[in-house]
């Protein structure tokens, strides 16, 4: 068995991991799963972390010239896009990207909310980046079933009957 | 669940490579991003009024376009209170340090100390001061007084350049367009009691 059979088998043993954990689990985790769920909520916290010192400065912010009001535009854009990566996973590559790049400018502006505020968002963003959704086709369980990432081979899926995994 | 055979499920999770791909990213461009900082020494747009009173000394100021107008604006414990307005298009300063004492949740009071060691160059400076102890000398000084409904315009001062020489300034309110702190220091210090100048 070559590395890339066994990083595929790998792969597959994790989806099936999770597709096991899923089916016990209630509709809110259903509705987790679907989404990059921490992703978005730590990017909707970073952007919070970030507006703060901006709000407190709202007395300045429309002033030209201050920098305040770019804290403004950086801390809401995360705003957006944290509310954004939940309504729209599919998205969830380019959001993070667009996230941890908005997250580290910041600084300057906001002061990444004390730095916390970039720190969260560079994890969030990084959650958003690395998140991937892949369809599982629970129709039959025999060989060629189930679901697949683009460009990959179908993952295998457990028996139903026998819990083993079929190729 | 029921989960039915002709049914599809999404299975989503976070892959670590990539994950961990992206956050490295994320952290080398922040590291950067300081490292420019520290290189040149300037931040851009550094606000740091609107959190309550603070003082601010040096030994020796030189500044350009100053100008000096009344004002009424907020303060650590007040909505309005008086004070004066100082606005400068350029400034040097040797000698530079700015404190603030701050109670923690705990009751203990620390004072913040941002020092400059080198040369601090400041360009797009407003600042808004509450008590000014100094020594001052200007250039081409005009007061001007006029009657109109703004106050803050019927008497003001104007100069071309200005000089301040051992200042202490308890200031509420301090923006510069550009700072560039040489050799800048931060630091914290554990104190009994905050300062308290007599006015």
């Amino acid at each position: 068995m070559n590395r890339r059979e066994k990083r595929r088998l790998k792969r597959e043993e994790k989806l099936r991991k999770a597709y096991e954990r899923l089916a016990e689990g209630g509709r809110f985790a259903r509705w987790k799963n679907e989404r990059p769920f921490w992703g978005g909520v730590l990017s909707i916290l970073s952007a919070l972390v970030i507006l703060y010192i901006p709000l407190h400065l709202y007395a300045i912010a429309f002033i030209p010239g201050t920098f305040v009001f770019i804290g403004f535009l950086f801390g809401g854009l995360l705003l957006i896009l944290g509310i954004f990566s939940l309504i729209y996973p599919q998205f969830s590559t380019v959001f993070g990207v667009i996230v941890i790049f908005l997250s580290v400018l910041s600084i300057m502006g906001a002061l990444g909310g004390f730095l916390i505020g970039t720190i969260l968002g560079i994890v969030s963003g990084s959650l958003l980046v690395g998140w991937e959704r892949h369809e599982v086709d629970l129709s039959g369980f025999g060989p060629g079933a189930g679901g697949s990432r683009k460009g990959e081979p179908a993952p295998s899926v457990p028996d139903a009957g026998t819990g083993s995994l079929q190729a | 669940m029921e989960m039915g055979r002709d049914q599809k499920l999404t299975v989503g999770r976070v892959w670590k490579k990539k994950f961990f791909i992206a956050l490295f990213t994320g952290f080398f461009s922040l590291f950067l991003l300081i490292a420019a900082f520290g290189f040149t020494g300037s931040a851009l747009a550094l606000p740091l009024g609107g959190i309550g009173d603070f003082i601010v000394e040096f030994d020796e100021l030189q500044g350009s376009d100053f100008e000096l107008l009344p004002h009424m604006g907020e303060t650590g414990n007040a909505d309005q209170s008086p004070m004066v307005r100082n606005k400068m298009g350029e400034a040097k300063i040797k000698g530079l340090h700015i404190y603030k004492d701050l109670k923690m949740p705990t009751g203990q009071w620390v004072r913040f100390h941002v020092r400059a060691e080198g040369e601090t160059t400041i360009k797009g400076l407003i600042q808004d001061a509450r008590f000014i102890h100094a020594n001052l000398s200007f250039e081409g000084l005009s007061i001007v007084e006029k009657n109109t409904e703004n106050f803050a315009e019927n008497w003001t001062q104007n100069a071309k350049k200005i000089t301040i020489t051992d200042a202490k300034l308890i200031t509420d309110y301090l923006f510069q367009s550009m700072v560039s702190l040489k050799g800048a220091k931060i630091s914290t210090e554990l104190i009994d009691q905050p300062e308290i100048i007599e006015q």
